[in-house]
């Protein structure tokens, strides 16, 4: 039995509760343990320490995957918020057994960095205005252009293995920087079928690029 | 490549920008508090914890063939004994509910030799409804009181809340008893109530080290893991005397301390070592020592 030193009249329990309190969150840590199923048991029951030493050991992967696909610095950091704020809030859905924390964190900001592609390609269908796929830095460093060159590598190559029909009206729009009416004229095309072919490339574009950034992970 | 083309290479990863660390723990802490584990457990009232624990040890006890009630149990008890223990427990308990103030400082273990005795050439099952009857009553007459009040029972004065989770703990440690006792697997409590018994053990931690005189101030990260876990920062050597006050806090943590949920009630409640543990500790190694001995100190039989 539990109870042995709750001498009476001190009301010991009552001063420790007040004493003690739960955990909350600080930055300045120590390293308790490598093995990814103890970080996730010490994320499970509420450690903080784990999240941010999780943060320190995989935050950098996640960081530069997310700006390899999506080439913008302010876009990246808000995958990587999103990808520990989710390892935090459901740290149950990731399995030890099935693989490294590593490799489930970097996959889930890959998979978040995909869904802003597509939805920013969804926009500029809706808006049919051009829009460049790789945004580009006022002053871009050799850092930033090696890696907005290879996101737009993969979608430039993805483009390239569209229908001839399909991949002309994608160049006119997107690349040519035209409206959806300027690209049909451009084509040849009436409005109508340039739209129908923007809709049928964007869906494999969409198609493509998944499982382009899907392979790399 | 040559170290001139290296040199020359452009960088493949950017560099994490510098504050991101602190927005990331920030929005992360905003979602889910520090310190609550998740799945958050089911919340019970203490006295549900008990009666759940109640049921939980009858089932045991109806299983348990008539055999295994001679088996040595504990200290000179046999099973049968031990249950009788426990009727012994709840009649005093049952008579500090009553405001009854001969059992106040009473022995947890002398106080019930009687009722341990008088089981000797009983059938398993007048024991078993022995017990029975006085657990029920035991959760009748605290639920028809004030939970809040404060009782006094075998040198314990804490509210009646509170005394109905360390009874859970109780029943819980005997199932286990008289589980090794007959070879049968150990038990493990419902999420919910083992929330409670680790909430009390882990606040209790103070009180243990000062009543081994650990009374320099030291702070402990205390991480339990599984079902019914949580995290904690204990300030030790700084509560147990009237101190700084409920808001303190010492910084840095000194030890960083790591168990399974039941493997640390275990701890507490005298049933396994510190060396037999699957511990993960890191800080400072004597004070880490110093704790985890303390940490058995409230234990009784």
């Amino acid at each position: 039995m539990l109870t042995a030193g709750l001498l009476e009249g001190k009301s010991a329990v009552r001063q420790a509760a007040d004493h003690c309190r739960p955990a909350y969150g600080r930055v300045s840590l120590q390293h308790v343990g490598d093995s990814d199923s103890l970080l996730a048991a010490r994320l499970g029951a509420g450690d903080d320490r784990a999240l941010a030493e999780a943060f320190d050991r995989l935050g950098p992967a996640v960081y530069a995957g997310a700006y390899r696909v999506l080439g913008d610095a302010a876009a990246a950091q808000d995958v990587v918020q999103d990808v520990f704020v989710e390892l935090w809030s459901n740290p149950g859905r990731y399995n030890p057994a099935a693989g490294p924390l590593r490799a489930y964190l970097v996959l889930l900001g890959r998979h978040r960095a995909v869904d802003i592609v597509r939805s920013e390609l969804r926009r500029v269908a809706r808006q049919e205005h051009s829009y460049r796929l790789v945004p580009l830095q006022p002053d871009p460093t050799p850092l930033d252009e090696a890696v907005v060159s290879e996101a737009a590598a993969a979608v430039r190559a993805a483009v390239q293995r569209l229908p001839d029909s399909q991949r002309r009206i994608v160049e006119l729009a997107y690349f040519g920087g035209l409206t959806c009416r300027e690209a049909a004229k451009a084509a040849g095309i009436p409005e109508g079928t340039a739209k129908s072919r923007l809709r049928l490339a964007l869906a494999k574009l969409e198609s493509m690029l998944d499982r382009e950034f899907l392979e790399s992970s | 490549m040559t170290g001139e083309e290296r040199s020359s290479a452009l960088p493949t990863s950017p560099v994490l920008p510098a504050g991101l660390r602190m927005r990331v723990v920030a929005a992360a802490l905003r979602a889910r508090a520090a310190g609550r584990p998740h799945p958050a457990p089911e919340q019970i009232a203490p006295d549900e914890a008990y009666r759940r624990a109640a049921d939980a040890f009858h089932g045991l006890l109806r299983e348990l063939p008539d055999a295994d009630w001679a088996r040595p149990a504990l200290r000179d008890l046999d099973v049968q004994g031990l249950v009788g223990h426990l009727t012994g427990v709840e009649e005093d308990v049952q008579r500090s509910l009553a405001g009854d103030p001969a059992v106040a400082a009473a022995d947890h273990v002398a106080s019930t030799q009687a009722a341990a005795v008088r089981q000797a050439g009983r059938r398993p099952a007048q024991t078993r409804a022995e017990w029975r009857l006085a657990a029920d009553r035991t959760i009748e007459l605290a639920r028809a009181g004030d939970l809040g009040a404060e009782v006094a029972v075998h040198g314990l004065r804490i509210p009646v809340s509170l005394l109905l989770i360390v009874r859970a703990f109780e029943l819980w440690v005997h199932d286990n008893d008289i589980r090794q006792a007959a070879g049968l697997p150990p038990s493990v409590p419902d999420p919910a109530t083992l929330s409670l018994m680790t909430e009390v053990a882990a606040r209790l931690l103070p009180v243990a080290a000062a009543r081994t005189g650990m009374d320099a101030p030291m702070s402990l990260h205390l991480v339990l893991t599984g079902p019914g876990g949580g995290t904690w920062d204990v300030p030790i050597g700084t509560g147990g005397t009237g101190g700084t006050g409920g808001a303190s806090r010492v910084e840095p943590v000194d030890v960083v301390v790591v168990s399974d949920a039941v493997d640390f009630c275990r701890l507490v409640a005298n049933r396994a070592t510190p060396a037999g543990l699957d511990l993960h500790i890191t800080g400072d190694a004597e004070l880490a020592a110093a704790v985890l001995a303390a940490a058995p100190v409230l234990a009784l039989d």
